[in-house]
């Protein structure tokens, strides 16, 4: 029985198919997103956790689709868990400690809070930034180049 | 009480306060770019350690929704900067699986040959520059001036030393030339005896050997958990490689080794490393000897552009050319994760097309994202001096960790 | 915060105060150019490596190019003890502090190199991360232009640097 199949038995109201990279994927409501990476993990053994991450679609409500990429150790598959959210998912960090930090990455870059993360801070921008640079609607920034020392920038 | 008794001295104890937080970088001796460390300490012993990251933080993933695919693959040799072309390796092959197109096999036995490659020169400059950080020095010259001999091949084939952007979406930039790969042959018929220099000044130096056994040991599942891969999960004694359980472009033709060990330490994280470089030699030898001949770009012309000598006499390819060109490749709408074995572990780019010439979302799975989080477990209970042994035993690479 | 600009570079240590040593021949001039010479060639770089471009900085103090030719070998940890800051590579907004401290800590007279594109001008990053040169923050006086450079190109950028430093005093 292939992933796919099993996971339609698992989740038979859930939409659910395969992308174009041939790996599985199901979408959940994001309230039980922990509780179905619980039960793939333990019912179907996809138990490493490879990456947390998510693709924006700012003209759409639920703009963030979120995945989980989970990889099975025997069976030497991926497979992703698949949400959409308009911000805020329950945490993953008491499931798999590694999503501590993506969930920080997530937080920084996109602005989708994660309740019940146990330090949800900024990780890669600095900590007093208001934005979330990698939002769709965020431009993409930039800055005149002129080759002249200009001290005074900084040393305010 | 006399003054030379051996009592302990309670008085100083009971002064200094139980912890003390000391900070570590940006900026430190161990030479692996920008990671930050704040370390809590109980004397010399680290009781906790907080990485802290972002300050390489380039924006490389947001810069790659603006371009076309072939100028992010430029971008993506920025991001792990020691691994050059498995990053494009990765990034192409995600690209192609959108695609779904086939890929010449001189192309791919070529992809293999240059990532294998690319492999050796990263975990010379990390046993390089581990061994400087540890005082052998001489290791790190050594290591280096190996090193110099693979960069010397890439700037030859491909013009240029480290960035090289070879690998493109759809096979090579350009054919590898016999002569190159005869060169590269000779090259490698002489690295084991050079390899054996460099194992002779660590792997059976005492003070390299006590600097390093017994130091940063993380269990298997603690690994595991924190997503951990590569030569640190291997070094713990998983034998998980995607090479071999998961192969690509053209793995499946090779017989690939999974080299492990079974300490967890800083040393047999070094030994897996010497292994892999063995191994990839091999590797090496066997792309090159069975190199077939034959084109190395798919003859799709949505993806390559078509020769030149074709521009001149076909209207299409001249409206294809320019179609690439101009508006850039236009893969059909979906996403597509591609996981490959790079020198630091499960390196994996995840692209999400809408159908356009720029990428929706293109996102950098990072081998080392993971492993620098995973620091924090290996630091506790070390003390100060081996701090500097864990972070060049992970090799961490910023670039990647902060995209 | 306000912080003070360095002070204008001077020769603090001339023995031979109230002598011209602008004219030639006179022992004060010989002195300070003596003096020019000495630290042109014993160029201690701070040990600060920042992206890609580092690992060129390390390729050139490795045996192949071998840097200790020119006598800038010693990589220093401590900047204290250090009179260059080679800006090896990208210099992101949350880095600028951090290089901006790094620059306070050494001692007069000290000179900075902008390695590689994104060093001197932003390179291919032009986007809300990266600082768009380092020359916004602290004073440049070599630019080295590629993406990594050749660690050639970093010799030839402390060989003008040097020259630069034998011309402080004319």
């Amino acid at each position: 029985m292939t992933v796919l199949e099993r996971l339609t038995q698992m989740f038979p109201d859930a939409e659910h198919g395969t992308a174009l990279d041939g790996k599985a994927f199901v979408y959940v409501s994001p309230e039980k997103l922990p509780a179905a990476c619980r039960r793939v993990r333990e019912e179907l053994g996809f138990a490493r956790f490879v990456d947390l991450t998510c693709a924006d679609y700012p003209e759409l409500e639920e703009r963030f689709d979120v995945h989980v990429l989970l990889y099975s150790m025997t069976e030497h598959l991926w497979l992703r868990i698949k949400t959409r959210t308009a911000g805020t998912l329950p945490t993953l960090t008491g499931l798999f400690a590694a999503a501590d930090w993506y969930e920080r990455e997530l937080w920084d870059l996109f602005g989708i809070a994660f309740e019940g993360h146990p330090d949800l801070q900024r990780i890669l921008t600095p900590d007093d930034w208001a934005f979330h640079p990698l939002r769709r609607d965020e431009p993409l920034g930039s800055m005149p180049v002129d080759f002249t020392v200009t001290r005074e920038l900084y040393d305010t | 009480m006399s003054p030379y008794s051996n009592a302990p001295a309670k008085s100083v104890a009971a002064t200094v306060s139980p912890t003390l937080k000391i900070n570590m970088g940006p900026q430190h001796p161990a030479t692996h770019g920008v990671l930050r460390l704040e370390l809590e300490l109980d004397r010399e012993t680290v009781i906790r350690c907080r990485p802290v990251i972002g300050y390489l933080h380039t924006g490389i993933e947001k810069t790659c929704e603006s371009k076309t695919y072939v100028q992010a693959l430029t971008l993506t040799d920025r991001l792990d900067y020691l691994n050059p072309l498995g990053n494009n390796l990765a990034f192409c092959l995600a690209v192609e699986a959108l695609f779904q197109c086939e890929i010449p096999e001189r192309a791919q036995i070529g992809r293999v040959l240059l990532a294998e490659l690319t492999r050796i020169q990263s975990h010379l400059v990390c046993v390089g520059s581990g061994g400087m950080d540890l005082g052998v020095t001489s290791l790190f010259l050594y290591a280096l001036s190996e090193r110099e001999k693979i960069l010397d091949l890439f700037e030859s084939l491909t013009g240029q030393r480290m960035m090289t952007s070879f690998i493109r979406p759809g096979g090579l930039a350009t054919d590898l030339p016999e002569e190159w790969l005869e060169r590269t042959y000779a090259l490698l018929e002489s690295m084991p005896a050079q390899l054996d220099d460099i194992e002779s000044m660590a792997t059976h130096n005492p003070f390299f050997k006590q600097r390093t056994q017994g130091i940063g040991i993380v269990s298997a599942h603690d690994l595991m958990e924190l997503a951990v891969t590569g030569p640190l999960l291997r070094a713990a004694g998983v034998a998980h490689d995607l090479r071999v359980t998961n192969p690509y472009s053209g793995y499946e033709r090779f017989d690939v080794k999974v080299c492990t060990e079974t300490a967890g330490d800083c040393y047999s994280r070094y030994k897996v490393r010497v292994a892999e470089m063995r191994h990839s030699i091999d590797l090496c030898k066997q792309a090159i000897e069975r190199m077939p001949k034959g084109p190395v770009k798919t003859s799709d012309r949505k993806i390559m552009p078509p020769p030149k000598e074709e521009l001149a006499q076909s209207m299409e390819s001249l409206i294809h050319h320019f179609k690439l060109w101009t508006e850039g490749m236009k893969p059909p709408k979906g996403e597509a994760y591609v996981g490959v074995e790079s020198p630091r572990g499960e390196l994996g780019f995840y692209i999400v097309s809408d159908g356009s010439g720029k990428p929706q979302r293109v996102r950098e799975r990072a081998p080392s994202f993971a492993a620098v989080q995973a620091m924090s477990k290996m630091m506790e209970g070390a003390s100060v001096a081996d701090a500097v042994a864990i972070i060049a035993s992970v090799d961490p690479i910023m670039g990647e960790v902060d995209r | 915060m306000a912080r003070t600009s360095p002070p204008q570079l001077e020769v603090i240590s001339n023995p031979l105060v109230g002598h011209d040593h602008t004219k030639d021949g006179s022992p004060a001039f010989l002195l300070t150019r003596l003096e020019d010479w000495g630290r042109s060639n014993s160029v201690w770089p701070v040990m600060m490596g920042l992206a890609c471009c580092a690992i060129e900085m390390m390729a050139t103090s490795a045996s192949s190019f071998d840097v200790a030719r020119f006598g800038s070998e010693l990589f220093r940890a401590s900047p204290r003890q250090a009179d260059l800051m080679i800006v090896s590579g990208r210099v992101s907004h949350k880095m600028v502090p951090v290089v901006l401290e790094i620059y306070e800590q050494m001692p007069n007279p000290k000179w900075v190199i902008a390695m590689g594109d994104c060093a001197s001008c932003g390179g291919v990053f032009n986007n809300y991360a990266i600082v768009q040169g380092i020359d916004r923050v602290v004073p440049v006086d070599v630019y080295i232009p590629g993406c990594p450079p050749r660690p050639e190109a970093l010799l030839d950028g402390i060989i003008k640097l040097q020259e630069r430093i034998r011309k402080v005093h004319g």
